[in-house]
């Protein structure tokens, strides 16, 4: 209603003013004609229009105007109120060329910016470093899994650990897993039972694992910005370790060694030559670290300060014994996360020049091209190196036979392993086993030629071990193992139909020639 | 017959004078300088006029008129010939003269309040004072944004197009702010209905 009241008006207001179309003009002066109240509002609005217009005298010329203004258009801007308006365009380039002087005359700065900010970094993630022993509370169980399954744990709750390892062209890699420890519990006490330990080889045995527990606190560090450091020589400690445990179970027993390791060892091993590798092991004193860090990853020097430590380790253990359970909080949460953290690293390229990283949901594996174990120089080394990991291999993989399934059937295999430590029982189905084959081509070409009677197949431990470890240890792995599944379960398929064809092909030669009668089959034997 | 509708559909032909206001400014862009001072005396007066009118202040109108046609100067060669030379010249004006208002705000935020710009409403006129210096005076009361429109339309004789480029604003607004200003001026001079109204 007032809006429409002003519009009337506003109309009006325009209407004197001349602002009005003719059609708009027309249609007032009709509502004009009969509309006391619209003409008393015109002649309102002619009256204010009207003394408006008389009420404001016209401004006096001023006759120096122009002359003034003329003055002013000659007064030239001053040069610097000009360059004012550039100053910005002029900044940038001044700067861009003071930076190509720099860069020209001093091309390193560039490079040791980098370095300097690189080393910052490393100084920033280097601070409070702790030996894992003293962080992750390791005892004598742990450092023996070490030597048996090169893996030392981080997190024993969250089960996330330190796998330690070499791959196919010899060049070491380390890894962080999440559940990633295996069920290895007792293994000493089953290697002290199956030795028949006394008391005092017991502590002796104990004595050995305790020095190197001491010798292994300074090859990895932590802290609490979840830095893992680690000294490439852990590899040498990892091979030291097993050769003096061996040989002290030679001393022992080369008898209930055997039993141990029973087809490859022969006893024939030089324990002169195990003892040097040891000394040697000790001797090596290399200050360079790999740090990996939730942000990068990094080879650097480091000095771990033994003595200090101790020290430390001194004052520590007694506030440990007061309140155990401060202390876990304080050092015992160490861990590394997977999820956000490290998959940083695949945005950031510039660790990849050094390192080889491959990561997934619950893993983090280093490969280490570059950085170089530190060599030790005894001559029959890479023999022993050799003769170790076939040992250690004993320790975790198995060999046994199984016959032929019969022909249409699916069989199930159970088999009783006797590993030396402990019984166990092995159930196996016919086609679910083919899928280990490692040399599907090699090995089904054999079970092809002996399907019709019996056979003993010797499984290759490094292979079907392997894979076996693939599983338990090693996710990356698995998708590869996927698709040797997928081929295996197709050929299986296109067997099956083979075999039907060949009953069909049977069937009919038994029509054709009912006089011929069918061979027998020997029992199976497991 | 046909031609005839054509040529009623058509443009009448622009007939432009060698002194029109965009010959001159095309002189200008050519390198004549001297057209520049013919430009100013044609539409000096009125650039002066607005000035007055809208700050209401006869000391300022010469400093800031002289602004306005150095930034004309300035600022010719890049016209672009889209709108008339008289709308630009007045939007520049009616900015300068905005730009003068905002500082003296700014200045009176710094500056201690005076006693008689505490007291608020109409203030009457002194009583020997005549007509148009009560209408004067009422008008100045109005808020500016009222008040410009108002003077320029009833004073200068713009057109309402004109208004609204020169203060930037829809054809709509002016119409309606110079009907308030209108309503306004109305108001302010009740006290004197008997004689003005």
């Amino acid at each position: 209603m007032m809006k429409s009241f002003y519009n009337k008006y506003e109309r009006l207001s325009a209407y004197i003013d001349n602002e009005l179309s003719d059609e708009e003009v027309k249609k007032l002066q009709d509502e004009l004609k009969f509309s006391k109240e619209l003409q008393e509002k015109l002649n309102e609005l002619k009256r204010i229009k009207i003394l408006t217009a008389s009420s404001q005298k016209p401004v006096e010329e001023n006759p120096f105007f122009e002359t003034r203004l003329a003055a002013a258009l000659r007064i030239k801007t001053p040069w610097h109120k000009k360059i004012r308006r550039y100053s910005p365009v002029i900044g940038i380039v001044a700067a861009s060329f003071l930076l190509m002087v720099i860069l020209k005359y001093n091309p390193q700065i560039v490079d040791r910016v980098v370095e300097q900010q690189k080393s910052n970094i490393a100084a920033f993630y280097k601070e409070n470093l702790k030996p894992l022993l003293f962080t992750a509370n390791l005892n004598n169980e742990d450092i023996f899994n070490f030597a048996l399954y090169h893996q030392l744990p981080l997190d024993k709750q969250k089960k996330q650990c330190l796998q330690f390892g070499s791959d196919k062209n010899g060049k070491q890699f380390f890894e962080i897993k999440s559940g990633g420890i295996a069920d290895n519990e007792n293994n000493l006490e089953k290697f002290e039972r199956d030795l028949e330990l006394n008391t005092d080889q017991k502590r002796q045995m104990d004595s050995i694992l305790s020095s190197y527990k001491k010798e292994l606190a300074s090859q990895v560090l932590v802290n609490d910005k979840n830095t893992v450091a680690i000294n490439p020589n852990i590899w040498n400690y990892n091979k030291a370790l097993t050769a003096d445990l061996i040989s002290f179970a030679a001393k022992v027993s080369k008898r209930k060694l055997r039993n141990i390791f029973p087809h490859e060892f022969t006893g024939e091993y030089n324990e002169r030559d195990l003892n040097r590798m040891v000394h040697a092991v000790k001797a090596v004193n290399t200050n360079k670290y790999i740090f990996l860090t939730p942000d990068s990853i990094f080879s650097d020097k480091y000095v771990f300060n033994q003595e200090e430590f101790n020290r430390e380790m001194q004052q520590w253990s007694e506030a440990m014994q007061k309140n155990m359970q401060q202390f876990e909080k304080q050092f015992g949460n160490f861990n590394v996360h997977f999820g956000n953290n490290l998959t940083k690293l695949k945005k950031d390229s510039s660790w990849e020049r050094d390192f080889n990283v491959v990561i997934d949901s619950n893993m983090c594996r280093v490969h280490i091209p570059e950085v170089v174990v530190p060599r030790i120089n005894i001559p029959d080394m890479d023999a022993l190196d050799g003769n170790i990991d076939s040992l250690t291999t004993h320790l975790r993989d198995f060999y046994f036979k199984f016959p032929a399934h019969p022909k249409g059937k699916n069989y199930s295999y159970k088999y009783f392993y006797n590993d030396s430590t402990k019984g166990m029982k092995l159930n196996f189905r016919a086609f679910e086993f083919d899928s280990s084959f490692t040399d599907k081509n090699h090995k089904l070409d054999t079970l092809l030629q002996k399907r019709f009677g019996n056979f003993n197949y010797g499984f290759n431990p490094d292979s079907l071990a392997s894979i076996f470890r693939y599983f338990m240890h090693d996710s990356t792995n698995s998708s590869r193992d996927s698709d040797l599944r997928e081929q295996m379960q197709q050929f299986r398929m296109q067997m099956q139909q083979f075999e039907k064809e060949m009953e069909q092909m049977q069937k009919e030669l038994r029509k054709s020639m009912p006089q011929i009668q069918p061979e027998k089959k020997k029992p199976f034997e497991i | 017959m046909k031609n005839k509708k054509k040529n009623e559909k058509l443009p009448l032909p622009q007939i432009l004078n060698l002194d029109d206001d965009f010959s001159l400014i095309k002189r200008f862009i050519e390198g004549d300088e001297s057209t520049f001072r013919v430009l100013v005396q044609r539409h000096k007066e009125k650039v002066r006029n607005i000035i007055y009118l809208t700050l209401n202040n006869h000391d300022l109108v010469d400093d800031i008129a002289q602004e306005v046609f150095l930034t004309v100067y300035k600022n010719l060669g890049s016209f672009r010939f889209e709108s008339q030379f008289t709308t630009w010249l007045y939007r520049i004006t009616v900015n300068k003269c905005k730009d003068h208002l905002r500082k003296i705000k700014i200045r009176q935020i710094f500056s201690p309040i005076k006693e008689s710009e505490e007291e608020l409403g109409y203030e009457a006129p002194p009583e020997n004072s005549d007509i148009k210096e009560i209408v004067h005076s009422a008008i100045a009361k109005l808020p500016d944004k009222l008040r410009v429109p108002l003077l320029l339309k009833d004073i200068e004789g713009l057109s309402y197009q004109e208004i609204s480029e020169s203060i930037q604003c829809e054809i709509g607004t002016v119409k309606s702010r110079i009907f308030r200003a209108r309503e306004g001026l109305k108001e302010l001079l009740k006290p004197y209905k008997q004689e003005l109204l």
